[in-house]
């Protein structure tokens, strides 16, 4: 379970044109307050590492910010941190050594390719950029890289620029970045024609030609890669929440600690501008329904890598409408085919063509029907001892 | 939380053993809009649900209907029959199913198997037929009229039954525009009342009589504030739909959902939910990634960086080291610009700041005038004739000039400079870097004094004690 600890809500200091949290400012839902107390009994309360997030996190008054950190040193010996990384401070770096702040920053690219973080106007953008930058480069020679979240969009992986982000990636890995996660932009949010979204096509162009890349660049890694590759060799532990069954209305793979300690999900299913709280209890109606219902009519049925992809993130469903499978899904598809194909090649079984695939499904859905939600990892098991 | 469920709607019931699922599932995934919505309407929900129980067993009491359905948990069985016998009614058991395993702990699966499962029982007077409720039975409109059906209800909710189904909503919904649905319809799922069997139309005339009568009922019972509740759901919007075998509800307090036996294949779409226009970032202009390039900065390799994504990333780190010394800075100059992207830089983080360039190489000081503008003045020529072209154009000097050491040459250079600034900044490139470690080095080594306790990452001040250079 990730814990994400959100004082500020969706409130933030740019306005990226992609943002699946802008319908929840366009609204008017962002908390003006919040109640650190409360905030932190609940962190108590469920006793899990977390990490803070928004919005912009680094909008909360510093001494708040530093009580949260200091939280997580003392619990959990550290805490992570998403961040645009557009307001952090020479004092901040003192107070991420201090507490063991693994920072992760988003940004797409460097200056122009980083221009759909939209902070108003193009200088305000470029001025954001700079600083986000400038800010991955000192914590970088401070011995603590970011790792770093890109969004791939036209502005920065279209065909005619995938060559430059790849040669920035490059770059990121020389000054010490290790990680990067990589995120499809969210086709739905970008409906006023603004053309930010890449085709399917394109996505997978994109990514392949960035699985390709982390093969050249020995010191970076793109963890979406390593975890399908986990997720088709059942190996599920570590996996991130697209591939674990997500319920919308109770995201056991991520729960918000909102601005007055209460619960909530993640906001990436959050079409219509409301951010609902948690249902009393998790179900599994969208991964039993995918699984039922035809690709034709938006589900997933007989798709070899159900048990891996399970329909992906619902906050990318078809439509909008979480209970379809994820638009993206040609692009997971094909990047499954690739690494199964990899995989089967070295020698390895990947659940994709198992001859058990047919019964670890059933397993599955019988499961998510009571409720219950296995890992792989556990339904591999007995078979395997025995 | 409720536990004994009315089941929804009234019997004759589905073949399929999942009549809990449906009202039990919906009202456990309530969803509530916020804090706020959810501390009014979370207590009200739970409340209505009893009363509901009250006013359905006081209809079967009075004769109304012959009997309910209803479900408990094994802990409740004792409570109900009880319940039920204090008021003259007999309660006999009529199925078990299957709930909702994701708060069991495994010792409960094995010790208690029974208490996996939810307990159908069907509430009457004495000597009930238990067939009563069946869907097979023979005349399965007569008993829906005898569960309080409308006529023209109990037709359509047979048929629904013989073609196999079972789920009233998703019934209404294959057949009727979402958008109609009222409220009172659509929340029936969640056994509150008033309504209480399937209707046949969303606009039924009928369902609505039926209603009524439910909530004269209670009122009778004395549940005057909750049929009150019950009055303002009414005027509800709700949007309800059924996509791929899953009905959704949405209302302003909260939305609801659960799997349907029903719809897998036909989906209905759903209206798409109403979203708040959103604001319009400016259009893209997309340049390739030649175009891409020089803006991202030309000339790295003679200013003393391994790429431009490294000069880039430098210059930005510079910029922001040096926030402070910006703070009070009017002018600025960056001797040697290459492309002038350090002035640029400097210019969006503080417009108001007069900047200058010099520049050497006459294809970059162009680039520079290219990309900073007529307000920005780049003064070509070697260093030492640009600096005393600089220091004619600004009698008053300068207050900070940004210098790579390295590229000055000879210290005339660095002696010119301190003439006209009153601050000097040194860089660090890749090179120098490369080549000194740090900034400490790099000063000592070039045998420069620098502000005590200033020396950055990747740029520090010259101490302005620069005697030592005349
Ligand atoms: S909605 Fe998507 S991003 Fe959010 S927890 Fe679920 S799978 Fe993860
Ligand atoms: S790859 Fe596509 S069809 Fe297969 S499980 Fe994923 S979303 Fe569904």
């Amino acid at each position: 379970m990730t814990v994400e600890v959100r004082p500020l809500g969706d409130k933030c200091n740019i306005k990226c044109r992609y943002c699946y949290q802008e319908g929840i400012r366009t609204a008017g839902n962002v908390p003006t307050r919040y109640d650190l107390d409360a905030i932190m009994a609940t962190l108590d309360r469920l006793a899990e590492p977390f990490s803070l997030f928004g919005g912009e996190i680094m909008m909360t008054r510093r001494p708040d910010l530093e009580r949260l950190m200091q939280l997580g040193f003392d619990r959990h010996g550290g805490v992570g941190m998403q961040t645009n990384g557009t307001l952090i401070e020479e004092r901040d770096i003192e107070l991420f050594r201090k507490y063991r702040v693994r920072i992760g920053i988003s940004i797409d690219g460097p200056g122009p390719l980083n221009d759909a973080r939209w902070a108003g106007s193009l200088p305000a953008t470029r001025r954001a950029t700079a600083r986000i930058e400038a800010a991955i480069e000192t914590l970088c020679r401070e011995g603590m890289p970011p790792n770093v979240i890109v969004t791939l969009n036209r502005i920065n992986a279209s065909p005619d620029r995938l060559a430059v982000l790849c040669d920035w990636i490059g770059f990121l890995g020389s000054l010490g970045v290790r990680k990067l996660r990589l995120h499809l932009l969210e086709q739905d949010e970008t409906e006023g024609g603004e053309g930010l979204a890449l085709t399917a096509q394109e996505n997978l162009v994109a990514l392949r030609r960035l699985r390709q890349l982390e093969q050249e660049l020995s010191s970076v890694e793109f963890d979406i890669f390593a975890e399908m590759a986990a997720m088709l060799r059942g190996d599920d532990a570590r996996t991130s929440c697209v591939f674990h069954a997500c319920d919308p209305y109770a995201t056991r793979a991520v729960v918000g600690v909102e601005s007055d300690g209460r619960l909530g999900n993640c906001g990436r299913t959050n079409k219509d501008g409301v951010t609902h709280l948690r249902a009393s209890r998790e179900a599994f109606e969208r991964q039993l329904s995918l699984y039922r219902t035809p690709q034709s009519d938006d589900g997933c049925q007989d798709c070899r890598f159900f048990l891996a992809c399970k329909g992906n993130c619902p906050g990318t469903a078809i439509g909008g409408d979480w209970r379809k499978r994820s638009i993206d899904c040609p692009v997971w598809f094909g990047l499954f085919e690739d690494i199964e194909t990899e995989l089967q090649a070295n020698g390895e079984t990947v659940i994709s063509r198992s001859e058990r695939r047919a019964d670890l499904e059933a397993k599955m859905i019988a499961a998510w029907s009571i409720g219950d939600n296995p890992t792989l990892h556990s339904l591999l098991q007995p078979a395997e001892a025995t | 939380m409720t536990s004994t469920w009315l089941t929804w709607p009234r019997p004759p019931l589905g073949a399929t053993p999942r009549e809990p699922v449906v009202a039990k599932a919906a009202a456990q995934r309530i969803s509530f809009s916020g804090p706020q919505a959810r501390a009014l309407w979370q207590p009200r929900l739970d409340r209505l649900r009893d009363v509901a129980i009250a006013i359905e067993l006081e209809m079967v009491r009075r004769e109304h209907i012959p009997a309910t359905v209803l479900w408990t948990g094994y802990d409740g069985i004792e409570a109900l029959t009880e319940r039920a016998r204090a008021i003259g009614l007999e309660a006999k058991p009529v199925k078990a199913s299957l709930g909702y395993a994701a708060d069991w702990t495994q010792e409960a699966w094995i010790d208690e198997p029974k208490r996996l499962l939810d307990y159908a029982f069907l509430i009457g007077a004495a000597a009930l037929d238990v067939a009563m409720a069946d869907p097979a039975a023979e005349d399965v409109v007569k008993t829906a009229i005898r569960f309080g059906y409308p006529a023209c209800c109990a037709e359509s909710w047979a048929n629904h039954l013989r073609r196999g189904g079972s789920d009233s909503l998703a019934s209404l919904l294959a057949r009727e525009d979402n958008a109609a649905m009222p409220a009172h319809t659509a929340l029936g799922v969640l056994g509150l009342g008033p309504v209480r069997h399937a209707p046949c139309s969303a606009g039924c005339v009928a369902t609505r009589d039926r209603s009524r009568a439910f909530l004269d009922l209670g009122r009778q019972l004395g549940f005057i504030e909750e049929m009150s509740w019950l009055e303002e759901i009414a005027c509800w919007t709700v949007n309800a739909s059924l996509v791929n075998g899953i009905a959704e509800i949405t209302t302003a307090a909260f939305r609801c959902t659960w799997l349907s036996d029903e719809g897998p294949s036909q989906p209905r779409p759903a209206a798409p939910a109403p979203r708040p226009e959103k604001r319009k970032a400016a259009a893209i202009t997309a340049a390739g990634s030649a175009d891409i390039l020089a803006e991202l900065g030309i000339g790295f390799e003679s200013a003393g960086f391994a790429s431009p994504f490294a000069m880039r990333s430098r210059f930005s780190a510079v910029v922001w080291e040096q926030t402070a010394a910006l703070r009070r800075a009017t002018t600025a100059v960056h001797v040697g610009c290459g492309d002038g992207l350090l002035l640029q830089l400097l210019a969006q983080t503080k417009p108001k700041l007069k900047l200058y360039g010099t520049e050497e190489d006459t294809a970059l000081a162009e680039a520079a005038r290219q990309r900073l503008g007529a307000s920005s003045p780049v003064l070509a020529g070697a260093s030492i004739e640009a600096l005393a072209a600089l220091s004619r154009l600004v009698p008053g000097g300068i207050d900070i000039a940004f210098v790579d050491p390295e590229r000055l040459g000879d210290r005339d250079a660095l002696v010119a400079i301190s003439a006209i600034a009153r601050s000097i900044i040194v860089i660090g490139t890749d090179r120098s870097l490369h080549r000194f470690r740090d900034m400490d080095n790099l000063a000592a080594t070039m045998g420069l004094a620098l502000l005590p306790g200033r020396a950055a990452r990747v740029s520090a001040t010259l101490s302005p004690a620069m005697d030592r250079l005349h």
